[in-house]
């Protein structure tokens, strides 16, 4: 779905069924998820759930008043890019085969990458970083050659705490 | 002293002020139906889970309490969805409670085994399952917290066997969770936006109050009567509102909405300001968004957020219970006479009074009248679905609290006959009469008998036209009279089936029914009257698909 990125926080109790309550309004609002992370939060009682939606102005209010209806969700807060800082863990399996080797070395010292594992002709590297940053070094990659890629979606944190 | 998970569910639900439940046994569900024997809690035995939750539906409609329903797992927990979707869209507070197969095969396609939780997620305010039995009184007890509270719903338990036999002792059973979110409770009343919704009232030339299902639901009857009488404010109701305000003085203009009345659909169209309340706007009030009341300012109170500028944009909206918002309503409008307003709505009621005998609806609706003349002013009318609906809706007169119940939101045929088993048991000492067509009734005949074999004194009056009336005027009007699939014929005789069942039962025609009426009346036992209409008897007017509010028509010529 195409339309401006929102980013949704949102606090829930950590219990069997609570990601199927949430993702069910989504569908039926006719809502796409393009990246979702879920982890506990300090409390382990509560998990964190960081979602991202490209969807239309209305997204906010309607997506919020029904999440706010359900029982398992504490908090939902809407992080937008101008006072969120947000990453992405990318992992990429890259082709070093004939003569891309000097191209990999290259980007990883452009793109800060960790080397994770590597052998003559295939190496996995890691990046973290902003969503742009990450979209940089996935174009460079991809013109060596991705053999392989997962990524986590993006987290985020405001910038201040209120 | 041990107690099994049953044990400690039934004296949860005692605690919880619960004397009847509805429902059907499984092997699932045996370890409560073992002690509901030596228990004071009143099971009643349906002929269909569907109709357990309707008749829990019932129950609760007419109490304003926690209707209860018991099914065991697989099909009699899939039996319970049409039920629970009902009182989920009329926001109807239940508990429905599933028998599931033990803990250990959850998941293995077990005998009876369905995700009875994943298939009513989308029609239920929540749902529990309970994995072991020292949890069970307090998922009880958020159960019932859950379903009454803010906009009430549905909200379901699933039970599974070996946690419903698995013993503890009293001082191992938990606690219950301290912080359980009462959805819509938080929203405290806005007294700014209060005084900007009066002031607009009491500035407004052609104001009109919508009345909504909230308003029963809230028990603001009495509060928003007084802003009408106060401000002498023309109102009209929502299906779901129809029965609120009880008064008779030319400030009601009737319900609104496709199948509602002209002058009501006609001032809504002129007012200047709306004040609607506990309405979601639904697209049977508004027919099409975009030509509902031009001329106006909205102003909504609801206490679930999700309701406010759903489907009709609001320009004031106030999220916050309805009964503490219209108290305090009350005391910010100013008394006026509003002549100018009131005389127009005079002169449109008269030109369209000839258009509308009986409201609209002939014979039935005249029959209706005399069914109502007949029982104690505090007699509750269930409708069914259909046109039998709309006749009922437009020709009860309102005059107790929960005097009309029906399935507004979510068109469920089949609703009336098991409701009102609920709502006879709920009020052993009111007259209790189910409308409805041949279609329905059909739906959940299967009833009869349980109406038969506990007595339940209930009154039936079946609008027989051998049609789905309604489909057959849709077909005739907007499909070129193209009948199709809307013909049951009149080979069945109803009267002999309910004498077949235990009922006493008679036949009349539609247009000479006083005799059969005082049999009615005067029965002390379950009675069924099948009246004989013509199927060209339709509801007029109506607005057709894709028009307006203010487009109503009165025949196929129009």
């Amino acid at each position: 779905m195409n339309g401006e990125e929102h980013i949704l926080s949102i606090l829930v109790r950590n219990k069997p069924g609570v990601l199927s309550r949430l993702a069910g309004i989504f569908g039926r609002l006719g809502y796409n998820i393009e990246t979702l992370c879920v982890a506990p939060t300090l409390d382990l009682a509560v998990s964190r759930i960081t979602l991202m939606s490209r969807a239309d102005s209305q997204f906010t209010d309607k997506v919020r008043k029904q999440l706010d209806r359900l029982v398992d969700i504490v908090e939902v807060e809407e992080l937008p890019a101008a006072r969120a800082l947000q990453r992405e863990v990318l992992l990429m399996g890259i082709d070093c085969s004939g003569g891309r080797r000097a191209d990999v070395l290259k980007g990883i010292d452009l793109f800060g990458c960790r080397v994770i594992f590597m052998r003559d002709d295939y190496a996995v590297l890691q990046t973290v970083g902003a969503p742009e940053e990450t979209e940089t070094a996935l174009q460079y990659f991809q013109s060596i050659g991705i053999r392989d890629m997962a990524r986590t979606g993006i987290i985020a944190l405001p910038k201040e705490k209120k | 002293m041990e107690k099994n998970g049953a044990e400690i569910l039934l004296d949860t639900l005692r605690e919880e002020g619960v004397k009847a439940i509805f429902g059907y046994p499984g092997a699932n569900t045996l370890p409560i139906h073992d002690g509901l024997r030596d228990h004071p809690i009143r099971h009643y035995l349906m002929r269909h889970e569907q109709a357990a939750a309707h008749a829990a539906d019932g129950y609760a409609r007419a109490t304003g309490k926690v209707g209860v329903c018991l099914a065991t797992s697989g099909p009699g927990a899939t039996n319970l969805v049409t039920g629970i979707a009902t009182a989920y869209m009329d926001s109807s507070p239940m508990v429905a409670l599933t028998g599931q197969v033990p803990t250990g095969l959850l998941g293995t396609d077990a005998f009876q085994e369905t995700d009875i939780i994943g298939i009513t997620l989308p029609i239920t305010k929540h749902s529990f399952l309970v994995r072991d039995p020292r949890d069970m009184r307090a998922a009880l007890r958020q159960a019932f917290s859950l379903a009454k509270s803010g906009r009430p719903g549905p909200v379901l338990v699933d039970l599974p066997r070996n946690v419903l036999a698995g013993r503890c002792r009293e001082e191992e059973i938990r606690p219950d969770e301290p912080a359980v979110k009462k959805t819509g409770n938080g929203a405290s009343l806005d007294e700014a936006v209060l005084d900007r919704i009066a002031q607009s009232l009491n500035q407004a030339e052609r104001p009109i109050i919508i009345v909504g299902g909230g308003v029963k639901l809230s028990g603001a009857c009495r509060q928003i009567t007084d802003l009408i009488e106060r401000g002498n404010i023309p109102f009209v109701s929502t299906m779901m509102g129809v029965g609120a305000v009880c008064i008779a003085n030319g400030l009601n203009l009737g319900f609104i909405g496709t199948h509602g009345f002209e002058l009501a659909n006609r001032m809504i169209h002129q007012s200047d300001f709306i004040l609607a309340v506990g309405t979601r706007f639904s697209d049977r009030s508004t027919s099409t968004v975009e030509s509902f009341a031009p001329l106006a300012t909205i102003a909504q109170i609801d206490i679930d957020p999700t309701s406010i500028g759903k489907n009709i944009k609001a320009d004031l909206a106030l999220v916050c219970d309805i009964r503490q918002a219209l108290t305090s309503l009350v005391g910010k409008v100013d008394a006026k006479e509003r002549e100018e307003w009131r005389e127009r709505i005079r002169k449109e009621r008269e030109a369209l009074a000839e258009k509308n005998a009986f409201n609209g609806c002939g014979n039935p609706g005249r029959l209706i009248g005399l069914v109502q003349e007949a029982l104690t002013p505090t007699a509750i009318a269930v409708a069914d679905v259909g046109l039998n609906q709309i006749w009922t809706i437009r020709s009860w007169k309102s005059k107790a609290p929960r005097g009309l119940l029906t399935s507004g939101g979510m068109g469920t045929m089949g609703f009336s006959v098991p409701a009102s088993i609920g709502a006879k048991v709920a009020n052993p000492d009111r007259n209790v009469v189910a409308f409805t067509g041949d279609g329905g009734f059909f739906m959940n005949i299967q009833e009869l008998a349980t109406i038969s074999t506990y007595g339940v004194p209930v009154k039936i009056v079946v609008f027989n036209n051998g049609h789905l009336g309604m489909i057959r005027q849709i077909q005739d009007l907007f499909y070129g009279a193209r009948l199709s699939a809307c013909q049951l014929g009149d080979r069945v005789d109803i009267v002999a089936v309910a004498r077949g069942f235990g009922i006493d039962a008679e036949r009349v025609d539609a247009a000479c029914p006083e005799e059969g009426i005082e049999r009615l009346a005067a029965s002390r036992e379950p009675y069924l009257l099948e009246v004989m209409v013509d199927p060209d008897h339709y509801v007029y007017p109506i607005i057709p698909p894709g028009k307006s509010n203010v487009e109503m028509i009165y025949g196929r010529s129009d």
